[in-house]
């Protein structure tokens, strides 16, 4: 791990990428860890708990549609498949609830590899439709299924959660709190070290141009294959994660609405940044819970918020941090030249 | 044999809505290479709009059409102005995926204030004449279907006299076919994108005022109509004027034939795998042209 670090960070100079600051990054990681013992109201800590997990499903799905560049529209049909798998091991067989985890985001993995092999064959817009309609497929089907498996259109419920049964309910709440921010970091360095070793930079090529990155050796297949399956592990681990904190999991996390959220967190943060799913998440999460009085009519603004971003700034709001901050450091050094101008030339 | 005939007629019936909702689809693409998934919710305001009126004026569906094509079509110059044209050629982003969400993003907007000002409950809508129309012994199909049939089959006919006959409809063509050279012969191609978002948009209002009387106004009346026109669209083809309405046909006729043999349960994932193996032979769908030659 220590010497991918290492590598990844020597790659990272020589390509000019932006190293992290550590700083930031760990206070950043102080204060979420701090957050329930700081701020002890119930209600916060499920509104975080929540957006942590939105955090990992964005986190998953940007590394297809932001980074891949694969127009894939169905993540929630895989998050939810993850979370239906989970429960439905965990209740029927009496699984373990952490091996029925990893079930469900193997679950969840195995689906996507299979969607992934026609999805391969079709360009952009294409494979955005058949994704889109694959996860109304599975919504339907779900909605409409009388046989008793999946509770139909109220869902299972009941789902056995992670074994903290000796615990109160505040301190269950805040291992529940911990263990879903322990899987954003995991995520999130899993992502980054991903996007920086020669796999991520592989997808990247073929996102920006296929058919050289193609000729030059990158799999289209191989890579298409694997971004899905890890992808999809990712998001059928949030999804059972979900079902065992709630206990319950139904349609009602797939269709238009979700979407419509899910899609203006990572349009907003920016697509295929590494920081603009969790920024996206947690501002989307914020607006949202700000205006819970309007009920339904929160997408309302959610929808307008995405248009606006995506007219102004189609890039999200992350790159457009990231170029204002360079700009304003520019600025400074500018105004830092005339004292120290004989050194430019040694620079 | 009765009940094979009975899908048949329906499957017409729908295969003929299929063909008007998803003809705007493709025109849109064709054109703009702009998937629009605000048609769904111009069949929302397609059948709010006959709503309004038959509740408000008692006006019957008749006039809801003329006037839901009207609105549809302000609705779609609109969303052309707004979420479309300061998208196009923005650098540095890929103007088809910028644009299919900012449509995306008009869709939810619509769809909420709809909820918002109706509420979530179901309204009903007359259908344009009662009573059923006997064609053969057992197989009937309601009067309604048959001008439902009618309505669409009269729009496809005259958006092929308005695409291959009429100034306009030339220019759209013109530009769907080559951009660069239509600009150069003159074409104001701004105003050809408004036509066509317009045009389109007030088709699958047509469709939506047709639909409401079938089924009720909702404000997710338009999510099911989408997704028929997308799997419509895939299979057909983006682009293809000609691929949309044949795909359209096979698509009602084949889950006419689903229903009746498997369940209305099965219609939709049959149809998905269906869609499946089709673009695994044929990646850009039936009539769908792999690069550049469209419409």
């Amino acid at each position: 791990m220590a010497s991918v670090a290492r590598e990844t960070a020597s790659v990272g100079r020589l390509m000019g990428w932006r190293t992290p600051n550590g700083f930031a990054v760990g206070a950043l990681l102080v204060a979420a860890v701090a957050l329930p013992l700081v701020w002890r109201n119930d209600y916060v800590i499920d509104v975080a708990l929540t957006a942590l997990i939105w955090m990992v499903l964005n986190q998953s799905w940007n590394l297809q549609l932001g980074i891949g560049g694969i127009w894939n529209f169905g993540q929630l049909a895989i998050f939810a498949i993850g979370g239906y798998v989970a429960g439905l091991v965990s209740l029927h067989w009496g699984i373990n609830p952490w091996l029925a985890l990893v079930m469900g985001g193997v679950a969840a993995a195995a689906v996507s590899a299979v969607i992934a092999i026609p999805v391969l064959r079709l360009r952009g817009i294409y494979a955005s439709l058949l994704t889109f309609s694959f996860a109304e497929v599975i919504r339907l089907l779900v909605i409409s299924d009388e046989s008793g498996l999946t509770g139909g259109s109220f869902g299972l419920s009941g789902i056995p959660g992670l074994a903290f049964e000796g615990l109160s309910p505040d301190a269950k709440q805040r291992a529940y709190y911990w263990i879903a921010l322990g899987l954003v970091v995991v995520t999130a360095v899993f992502i980054y070290v991903f996007i920086h070793s020669p796999l991520g930079t592989a997808l990247k090529a073929l996102r920006d141009a296929p058919a050289y990155a193609a000729s030059r050796g990158v799999s289209p297949l191989k890579m298409q294959v694997i971004t899905f399956g890890t992808s999809a592990f990712i998001a059928g681990v949030a999804g059972g994660f979900y079902a065992q904190y709630f206990g319950t999991i139904s349609p009602s996390v797939m269709g238009l609405g979700p979407l419509s959220l899910f899609v203006a967190m990572l349009v907003v943060g920016g697509l295929g940044t590494f920081w603009g799913p969790m920024l996206g998440t947690a501002l989307i999460m914020i607006v949202s819970e700000a205006l819970r009085d309007l009920e339904e009519g929160r997408l309302i603004v959610v929808g307008l918020i995405l248009l606006i971003t995506i007219v102004l700034a189609p890039r999200g709001l992350v790159p457009l941090l990231q170029d204002g901050w360079a700009r304003l450091q520019r600025w400074m050094a500018e105004d830092e030249v005339p004292e120290d101008a004989p050194q430019e030339g040694s620079r | 044999m009765r009940s094979f005939f009975q899908a048949v007629v329906s499957g017409l019936v729908t295969g003929s809505l299929y063909a008007l909702m998803t003809v705007g689809m493709t025109l849109i693409y064709g054109t703009l290479r702009t998937l629009n998934m605000a048609l769904g919710a111009m069949v929302l305001v397609g059948g709010d709009v006959s709503w309004m009126l038959f509740s408000g004026l008692g006006w019957g569906p008749l006039a809801g059409l003329v006037a839901a094509a009207a609105v549809t079509f302000v609705f779609g110059v609109v969303i052309q102005q707004i979420a479309v044209r300061p998208l196009i050629g923005k650098v540095g982003v890929d103007f088809e995926m910028t644009a299919f969400i900012s449509t995306f993003a008009v869709a939810i907007v619509l769809a909420n204030v709809a909820l918002q000002i109706y509420g979530a409950r179901n309204k009903g809508v007359p259908p344009v004449i009662q009573g059923r129309l006997h064609l053969i012994e057992g197989v009937s199909v309601s009067w309604h279907q048959v001008v439902m049939a009618g309505v669409a089959i009269a729009m496809l006919l005259a958006l092929g006299v308005f695409l291959s006959k009429t100034r306009y409809g030339l220019g759209i063509s013109a530009v769907a076919q080559q951009l660069d050279a239509a600009r150069l012969m003159g074409i104001p191609v701004q105003r050809v994108y408004n036509l066509t978002m317009g045009v389109s948009s007030a088709l699958a209002g047509i469709a939506g005022v047709l639909l409401a009387s079938v089924f009720f106004v909702s404000p997710n009346a338009g999510d099911l109509p989408l997704l028929k026109a997308l799997i419509v669209a895939i299979f057909g083809g983006l682009g293809s004027v000609r691929g949309t309405i044949v795909a359209a046909y096979i698509i009602g006729l084949l889950e006419a034939m689903i229903s009746l043999y498997f369940g209305v349960k099965w219609s939709l994932p049959v149809l998905f795998f269906v869609i499946i193996v089709v673009l695994l032979i044929r990646p850009t769908g039936l009539y769908g042209k792999p690069e550049e030659a469209r419409l």
